[in-house]
């Protein structure tokens, strides 16, 4: 009983899955691990019935299955979470859970629906009502919808695909949680993630894909990150990056003062100094996003101040023109949203925050421009057919760097960064990480937000701790491990369940 | 080598299109391929053709724009009392430009910075715009006279109007500007990802203001080439026209989401509208029939425009 994968193929224009061979024993959790473009995403859509199989046979509890679409994987008992939200704004909590069955015969039978949803919800241990609109959330609550929408059905197959990428730890064990029961219940659970830690601690049995194939497979116990990786690149140098001694930190360079805005519950003040990697960390909803992007100017502040400081100039910031003009550079949480032109060229994607130096009054230089975007294209390894190739056609954590380029370009003194790994593949993580650090060691303010604690923990100079829209403690190196930090996280919250 | 020439194919669809639209007639009307039907078509074309750069540049920056042809109206009937108050020719086409370029300027100002869906203020310009029309003329046609259908006299060399000729100007101009210069790549980033553009330091309020003024603008100089065209102002002139200038920027592979567009490719689709209705009528087809095929042809160019995006790659 369980699934059963055997020789399946998949061509796009080029092949994505070559002979697959994978089986999930019911009840089991299995991890599915692999550098972007290995086939993780293909598998999980054709087993969900988004896209056929060039070839190759798919068994469910001894079934053959075949999902010619997703109403019939649907029916089958399949159900995913992909990677790419699929929520209705307009709808509240308990009408995107249950979407897929909503009760009722004639009329909505609403109390139902949020019965059911409330139950599902504290599963979770997230703290929404149900009648809440989704278009309200932020993107780690709406992931975790995603997740209950998915777990509202009775699946035999669960299919995850990436689904802590917007959540911190403690919400994404509420998730293990969950699913650890479900598989107890019988279901199979196939779970794709980059985060290793979590695929080892949670998963029964790990598959490696790499270009397509399996590469290895083994019980989760006998496993660790580093061999992970190592399978996952087909690289033998790439091990765990060691904890870099910190560099000596210049003069201030930001320098909030009493920061609030109509989103902050809390006024935020703190410094951060030139050659730093400064990290901001804390639980989901704590009020990570909503601080730089008020630093950056994108809500306006109701009261404080933000200032950049330039030798003896001091500069207030309070739009984004001007934190721009100032040197001022943003890698938004949301790549796709906010990041992206999605359609145009990795070109025109990575020149547009600085024209201006590709341009002669106003005229843009194509050559000037294809002589940039080259250079950066090299320094940053960017994998690409060339300045022409339309962005999407990127891998996910090769836009990234693209985004990074754009503020390399420009040319910034201070860069904010909200999750700049989300949902990108270990090499392409750890050449991220190195070049921040090349951009700190070269005398640039770094300030990152990451939901992520060990990221921010083998990165950052110092990591100030949000909880529940305060700024409750900022951390020197040798201060900080995930146990000091994680508690100053919950902080607030402990003193709000004693109040 | 056959991928190369499906490339070629794709990026040359409209024109391809146009050509084929061309050769269709040739064969079925006798006297279609000459002179005379060549320049009758082109020269109908100035206040369509300015229209429809106006709107590509507005569709591509994410918006629309409804009240072109009613700010078509009221621009030339500004020129036409202003003739009738007494004024110089210069003076009064200057007039009924600047008409035009501030009723654009009221459609950005509402639809950017209070933030009113684009559609909605400009539909609300449709109306108003052309009430005022009725409203300075008294519903009236105003003559002006033959001093300015100097405009749209053919040069004798060329066959071609100076209308059409400053219309053809202001066509590879826009093209320039959106393809080669700051501003056009502005439009581009603000059409495609709003979001996106202010947080990489582009103002899409800004933007999209600057766009739907130079849609008043051109649309204002619409004015003036109609009524040279007529020598007279009609209240009702350029009625539906915004629906022209939708359907020749489509057919030219403007996207309505905006982002995607060329200025040239939506002068091609002007042509396509306006070779479809002439060469319609040199056969004699019926007028209802020719509403027919022309609507076929919008929707039909829409998808081999889906067809080409699902294979560029």
């Amino acid at each position: 009983m369980g699934l059963q994968i055997s020789n399946l193929c998949k061509d796009y224009a080029t092949p994505v899955l070559r002979n697959l061979d994978l089986q999930v024993t019911a009840g089991e959790i299995h991890g599915v691990v692999g550098e972007n473009g290995a086939g993780k995403s293909t598998l999980l859509k054709i087993l969900s019935g988004l896209t056929l199989p060039g070839a190759g046979t798919v068994v469910l509890d001894g079934e053959p299955l075949l999902t010619k679409n997703p109403q019939a994987a649907h029916r089958a008992g399949i159900s995913l979470c992909s990677q790419e939200l699929s929520l209705i704004d307009n709808l509240n909590v308990a009408e995107n859970i249950g979407l897929r069955a909503l009760p009722g015969r004639l009329g909505l039978d609403k109390a139902l629906l949020a019965t059911r949803c409330r139950s599902l919800l504290s599963e979770l241990q997230l703290d929404l009502l149900p009648g809440t609109m989704v278009g309200s959330l932020n993107l780690a609550e709406r992931q975790m919808v995603e997740l209950a929408k998915t777990l509202n059905v009775q699946a035999r197959l669960l299919l995850l695909d990436e689904p802590t990428s917007a959540l911190n730890d403690q919400q994404a064990q509420a998730l293990h949680r969950v699913l650890r029961e479900r598989a107890k219940s019988g279901a199979s659970v196939l779970y794709v993630s980059h985060r290793l830690n979590d695929v080892l601690n949670l998963c029964d049995y790990v598959w490696v894909l790499r270009d397509g194939e399996v590469v290895h497979h083994a019980p989760s116990g006998q496993l660790t990150t580093a061999e992970l990786i190592r399978h996952m690149s087909g690289a033998d140098a790439l091990t765990q990056r060691r904890k870099d001694e910190s560099g000596r930190p210049g003069p201030i360079h930001l320098s909030v003062r009493n920061l609030l805005t109509e989103k902050m519950q809390q006024p935020v003040s703190l410094d951060c100094h030139r050659g730093e990697i400064f990290g901001l960390a804390g639980l989901m909803g704590a009020g990570r996003t909503e601080l730089l992007d008020a630093i950056y100017g994108l809500v306006p502040h109701s009261s404080g101040s933000v200032v950049l400081c330039r030798g003896e100039e001091r500069i207030a910031l309070s739009s984004v023109n001007a934190a721009i003009r100032s040197g001022v550079g943003m890698v938004p949480e949301n790549r796709a949203s906010h990041g992206i032109f999605a359609g145009l060229a990795v070109a025109f994607n990575t020149t547009i925050a600085e024209l201006g130096r590709i341009a002669t009054r106003h005229l843009l230089k194509p050559r000037r421009e294809k002589a940039a975007v080259e250079k950066l294209i090299q320094r940053l390894n960017i994998k690409s057919e060339g300045v022409d190739q339309p962005i999407e056609a990127l891998s996910g954590g090769n836009q990234q760097k693209v985004i990074l380029a754009r503020w390399l370009h420009r040319e910034c003194s201070l860069l904010l960064l909200d999750e700049p790994t989300r949902g990108v593949d270990v090499a392409a993580k750890l050449a991220i990480h190195d070049l921040l650090r090349e951009l700190r060691d070269q005398g640039l303010c770094v300030v990152i937000a990451s939901s992520e604690l060990q990221e921010l923990l083998t990165l950052c100079d110092r990591i100030a701790v949000m909880s529940s829209g305060q700024l409750v403690r900022t951390f020197d190196r040798d201060e900080f491990n995930q146990d000091t930090i994680l508690a100053a996280a919950f902080s607030t919250h402990n003193s709000a369940q004693v109040a | 080598m056959s991928s190369m020439l499906l490339r070629w194919l794709n990026q040359y669809l409209v024109l391809i299109s146009l050509l084929l639209i061309l050769a269709t007639f040739a064969l079925a009307a006798e006297n279609f391929l000459s002179f005379a039907t060549f320049s009758a078509i082109l020269n109908q074309l100035p206040a369509l053709t300015l229209v429809t750069v106006g709107m590509t540049f507005v569709l591509i920056c994410g918006g629309i724009d409804l009240s072109v042809g009613s700010v078509l109206a009221l621009s030339s009937a500004v020129i036409g009392i202003s003739v009738a108050a007494g004024f110089s020719i210069p003076v009064a086409a200057l007039a009924g430009v600047t008409a035009g370029g501030l009723a654009g300027l009221v459609n950005g100002l509402l639809g950017s910075y209070l933030r009113l869906p684009v559609f909605i203020v400009t539909l609300g310009m449709l109306e108003a715009a052309r009430g005022a029309a009725y409203l300075i003329t008294d519903s009236q046609t105003v003559y002006i006279g033959s001093a300015i259908q100097g405009l749209v006299q053919p040069m004798s060399w060329l066959g071609l109007t100076p209308a059409f000729i400053s219309a053809l100007v202001i066509v590879v101009v826009a093209h320039f500007v959106l393809t080669s210069t700051v501003f056009g790549r502005h439009v581009i980033a603000v059409g495609t990802n709003p979001e996106a553009a202010r947080i990489s330091g582009i103002d899409p309020k800004r933007t999209l203001l600057v766009v739907l003024c130079l849609s008043g603008v051109l649309a204002g100089l619409a004015g003036l080439m109609n009524a040279a065209y007529l020598g007279s102002t009609d209240p009702n002139a350029g009625s539906g026209l915004e629906l022209a200038a939708i359907a020749a920027a489509v057919i030219g592979g403007t996207s309505l989401m905006g982002g995607r567009g060329s200025i040239f490719s939506a002068f091609i689709g002007v042509l396509i509208i306006a070779v479809l209705q002439n060469g319609l009528a040199q056969i004699g087809v019926s007028e209802p029939f020719k509403r027919v095929v022309t609507g076929v042809v919008i929707v039909l160019a829409v998808v081999l425009d889906r067809w080409r995006a699902d294979r560029s790659f």
